[in-house]
């Protein structure tokens, strides 16, 4: 039982006077924001409606030293389906606000930056979602230099920013550029006699079947999973072409579903981008796809493959000369 | 209540009651007695001097008894009409009163009470609600701990013509509380003291807590609910603003509220549902939101009415939703509260709907009713030859039957409503219901148990409850047995335990009667007078030979179309197990027996014609 001297009866008043935590106790818990969540999804300790909740009855240590409140990645699909219209990652955004005055940070994964190597093109700072990144100065050896810095407690660990990076000098803890190829490596050995890798959004994994198809994908296929489809760099296809695929399946969310925000509007200009420059390279464009699983498309992932299988057939055998080895 | 009191078409008689009603629609007679006020209500002016006089001070019941009033006071400030009266069990007689009224000479102690006899031409019933009283719930501690009161004393202690002016106090300390919670369902949605809802508590406990808010906005509210329920409209809008405003909502019910002995700080403990965590909240006072129970003196007025009762209590209605506003006794029209928990819009549109039903019967020179009323034979009835029976009007729902010694039983047809239980009842078969004679009846029978009766479920059904039931299966296309012939009657009540005999005398295979679940009948106990006549019918089948299997009663409500089809499949299996020479064989034993138990009904104008032709 919660003692009613565990509530701070000013806790609720304190979330509302803070910009985006207005809304607090117009909650009346109909659970539609748990329910829409694509974090809940994937982790169903997370309950946006039961943090609002404790928050509204004043739990004020037990919501700010909670890491639930960090986990909200401000997708907001839950937002234009709350009957209250509360805007429910600004209410989290205000109440991590509050966590960070009292000393709290976010835990997990953030983006890192190599200060000696960065060139401060400010390409980061301008991708980021989350306004995470500014452009700063600070003193390297004694001389100041100008570089991008990630405030850990905006950044939701999304590696957007790692992708864009032209010099390799941003990188997403988990997702770094050695580390997702480390991952192609292993699933497409050299003696792999696939043709078709598939790199999928962690979030847009939604149905079993397709889970079950991307844990033990048939053969011919791999599948390797990413942070979001905003980190897939064209050096990922490439890496792909070396080790023998002669096609490309990216799977990303709906650009409304993003739990990014933007990553999946990103990953599909880029992949566009890419396609000419294939093109010219006298490889059909064809062989790398951008597609989005979105949520009412559950369960179409293995169809999708099949279909960009399908595609492979007719094009034919790759005539890949590689990279030179660059990636 | 002001400008009722000035209309001219308009006469209050307060502080009188009911005695007597006889009559029947457009022609009531009713005996009212008029209390004595021991004032002269043309001489008195409402000026209180009387009350500033007198020395009495007992309990105030519209202050909830949480403030003094005089022995001689008028209910409220607003009270209509404003004429004082002296409470007789607690006055002393020192006439200071007398004194203080000085040359308006108003107060008379010679009042007796007065008998009054109107002629009405319709009645409406509008005599609210009563309060539930929390103290049989112990886990609140209502009447232990000073600071949990009711949401009526709140009501009072908020109100500026209140005991406290509207300065809300803690009955402990006389401190206006920083903190408060209210308790919804109170003896209300509960099985243990009164199943419904009460309809009402949750709006005016946003109302006060709101009002309270504004009072002071730092004060600390909390509500515990189970469901918030505002389905009118604009209701939903001002329990958004609410939650707005900060008064904190918690979806559990309180299992226990303890005291703190000396500050007298209330501890709650109650499961906060969307935190999924048992919470115990602090607060200064609790109040409760007692039920709406039926109010005292419902059950003496329903008898001198002949109204029905649901089974909350409250008066019923004749349908729940093509009549909503009559009550069963024609002429005789419910609102309010008295008819079930409602807020003060709903009463109001009711009390209108109520009115205008009302003046539809008294604009009317005449008054159409059903034609399938009772009719007594005056030659046959034997209470004409000094008989003592009455038997008719003790099954009359509707007292619509008078049998005075001497004379045969006269049914008044503007009261009647046809049910037939009367007709049914009668052991001299003296009464005759018109266009469901026994005659018509018995034809029917005989047509629907020409050929192979053995083979055949008759079914007795009900033209309200069960045929409703017989028609929802169809529409529903739940399959039953083939086998099955129906006859309609209107009630349960007109099934004569003769035609159940008939049936079986015909060779019916099995017998179904069927009728309304007893709360729902249409004719208020038609149900229950026919239950009581089932009752004794398989005894009588059993001694003239015929297997009690083969009967079944069953209540079959127009919703359970499911249940007809069911009990009838189930027959139906009963039937095949029973071998069909034994059955025939039952019958032919049984018929003498049979026979001469229906020798009575042969007096019957045509009934000896139609009992001779099946005898082959």
């Amino acid at each position: 039982m919660i003692k009613s001297t565990a509530f701070d009866k000013s806790f609720p008043k304190e979330v509302m006077a803070e910009p985006g935590g207005e809304q607090l106790v117009v909650c009346s818990s109909c659970g539609t924001c748990a329910a829409a969540c694509v974090v809940r999804q994937q982790n169903p300790e997370y309950n946006p409606r039961r943090i609002l909740r404790m928050a509204a009855l004043g739990l004020r240590e037990k919501v700010l030293s909670s890491e639930e409140i960090w986990q909200c990645s401000a997708c907001d699909d839950c937002y234009p389906r709350c009957p209250k219209g509360i805007h429910i990652s600004e209410v989290m955004g205000a109440i991590r606000q509050i966590a960070i005055r009292e000393g709290y940070t976010r835990p997990g994964a953030t983006a890192q930056v190599n200060v000696n190597r960065c060139v401060a093109c400010g390409m980061c700072a301008a991708a980021c979602p989350y306004e995470a990144i500014k452009l700063e100065e600070i003193m390297i050896r004694r001389s100041p230099k100008r570089v991008a810095q990630v405030d850990p407690n905006l950044c939701a660990g999304c590696g957007i920013c790692n992708a864009v990076c032209p010099s390799g000098s941003i990188s997403l803890e988990g997702y770094t550029d050695r580390e997702v190829h480390d991952v192609l490596l292993e699933a497409m050995p050299p003696d792999w006699s696939g043709r078709l890798l598939v790199i999928i959004c962690n979030w847009s994994l939604h149905a079993g079947s397709d889970i079950t198809f991307a844990e033990n994908p048939p053969e011919g296929v791999q599948v390797i999973r990413v942070s979001c489809s905003g980190r897939v760099t064209p050096t990922f296809v490439t890496t792909a072409f070396d080790r023998g695929a002669e096609g490309v399946l990216v799977v990303g969310c709906d650009e409304e579903e993003c739990h990014y925000r933007e990553g999946s509007r990103i990953a599909s200009g880029r992949l566009q981008v890419l396609g000419s420059l294939l093109d010219m390279m006298g490889v059909d464009a064809a062989r790398v796809r951008f597609t989005r699983l979105t949520s009412l498309d559950r369960g179409k992932l293995p169809t999708m493959a099949q279909e960009q299988q399908a595609q492979l057939s007719e094009l034919g055998p790759l005539d890949w000369k590689g990279t030179g080895g660059r990636s | 209540m002001v400008d009722a009191a000035r209309h001219p078409n308009i006469e209050i008689l307060s502080y009188s009651e009911l005695l007597r009603l006889d009559g029947y629609i457009g022609n009531f007679r009713a005996e009212i007695v008029r209390k004595p006020r021991y004032v002269i209500a043309s001489n008195c002016t409402g000026c209180g001097e009387c009350a500033e006089a007198c020395p009495i001070e007992v309990p105030n019941a519209f202050d909830v008894d949480i403030a003094p009033r005089k022995a001689i006071d008028v209910p409220h400030a607003q009270a209509v009409p404003l004429i004082y009266a002296i409470d007789m069990d607690n006055c002393i007689q020192c006439y200071q009163c007398v004194t203080a009224c000085g040359e308006r000479d108003a107060i008379d102690f010679s009042q007796e009470p007065e008998i009054i006899n109107l002629d009405v031409g319709a009645i409406v019933t509008a005599t609210g609600f009563d309060v539930f009283d929390p103290q049989v719930i112990p886990e609140y501690g209502y009447s232990h701990y000073p600071n949990v009161i009711t949401a009526m004393e709140l009501e009072r202690l908020a109100n500026s013509a209140g005991p406290t002016i509207g300065r809300l106090v803690r009955p402990s300390d006389g401190k206006p509380p920083e903190s408060l919670a209210l308790v919804l369902c109170v003896g209300s949605r509960d099985k243990r003291y009164n199943e419904y809802c009460s309809g009402f508590c949750c709006m005016y406990s946003i109302k006060n807590a709101i009002l309270l808010k504004q009072a002071n906005p730092e004060m600390d509210i909390t509500i515990f609910y189970m469901d918030i329920r505002t389905p009118s409209k604009g209701y939903e809008e001002f329990y958004n603003r609410a939650r707005a405003a900060g008064i904190r909502f918690v979806r559990g019910r309180p299992a226990q509220i303890t005291e703190d002995p000396t500050t007298h700080n209330l501890f709650i403990e109650a499961e906060d549902q969307e935190l999924g965590e048992v919470i115990e909240l602090e607060t200064e006072m609790a109040v409760l939101a007692s039920a709406a129970i039926p109010s005292e003196g419902t059950d003496e007025l329903a008898s001198q009415l002949t109204l029905s009762r649901s089974p909350s209590g409250f008066f019923m209605e004749y349908h729940p939703k093509l009549r909503p506003v009559d009550s069963p006794t024609d002429g005789i029209f419910l609102a309010g509260a008295a008819q079930g928990p409602k807020d003060i819009p709903a009463s109001v549109a009711q009390a209108s709907a109520a009115a205008s039903r009302a003046a539809r019967v008294l604009s009317s020179a005449t008054w159409e009713i059903e034609p399938i009323i009772a009719e007594v034979d005056p030659k046959v009835c034997i209470s004409a030859q000094g008989k003592k029976c009455g038997i008719c009007a003790t099954a009359c729902p509707y007292g619509a039957i008078i049998v005075e010694p001497g004379q045969p039983a006269v049914v008044t047809q503007a009261k009647c409503h046809g049910c037939g239980g009367c007709v049914a009842e009668c052991p001299h078969n003296a009464i005759t219901q018109h266009h469901f004679t026994d005659p018509q009846l018995a034809a029917e029978l005989e047509a629907l148990l020409d050929d192979k009766p053995e083979e055949k479920i008759l079914v007795f059904m009900c033209n309200w409850c069960s045929y409703g039931g017989a028609d929802n299966a169809g529409s529903s296309h739940f399959e039953y047995t083939s086998a099955s012939r129906g006859l309609r009657v209107m009630c349960s009540a007109r099934m004569d335990q003769d035609f159940i005999l008939e049936a079986f005398r015909r060779g019916a295979g099995m017998v179904l009667v069927s009728g309304c679940h007893p709360q729902d009948c249409h004719y208020i106990t038609g149900q229950q007078v026919a239950a009581q006549r089932f009752d004794r019918i398989p005894r009588t089948l059993e001694r003239a030979g015929i297997n009690p299997e083969r009967f079944r009663v069953e209540w079959i409500s127009a919703a359970e179309g499911e249940k007809y089809a069911r009990v009838l499949n189930e027959m139906q299996v009963k039937l095949d197990s029973l071998d069909p020479e034994v059955l025939r064989e039952e019958n032919r034993t049984a018929e003498p027996s049979l026979t001469s138990r229906l020798k009575r009904w042969k007096l019957v104008p045509e009934m000896a014609a139609i009992l001779e032709a099946t005898k082959s």
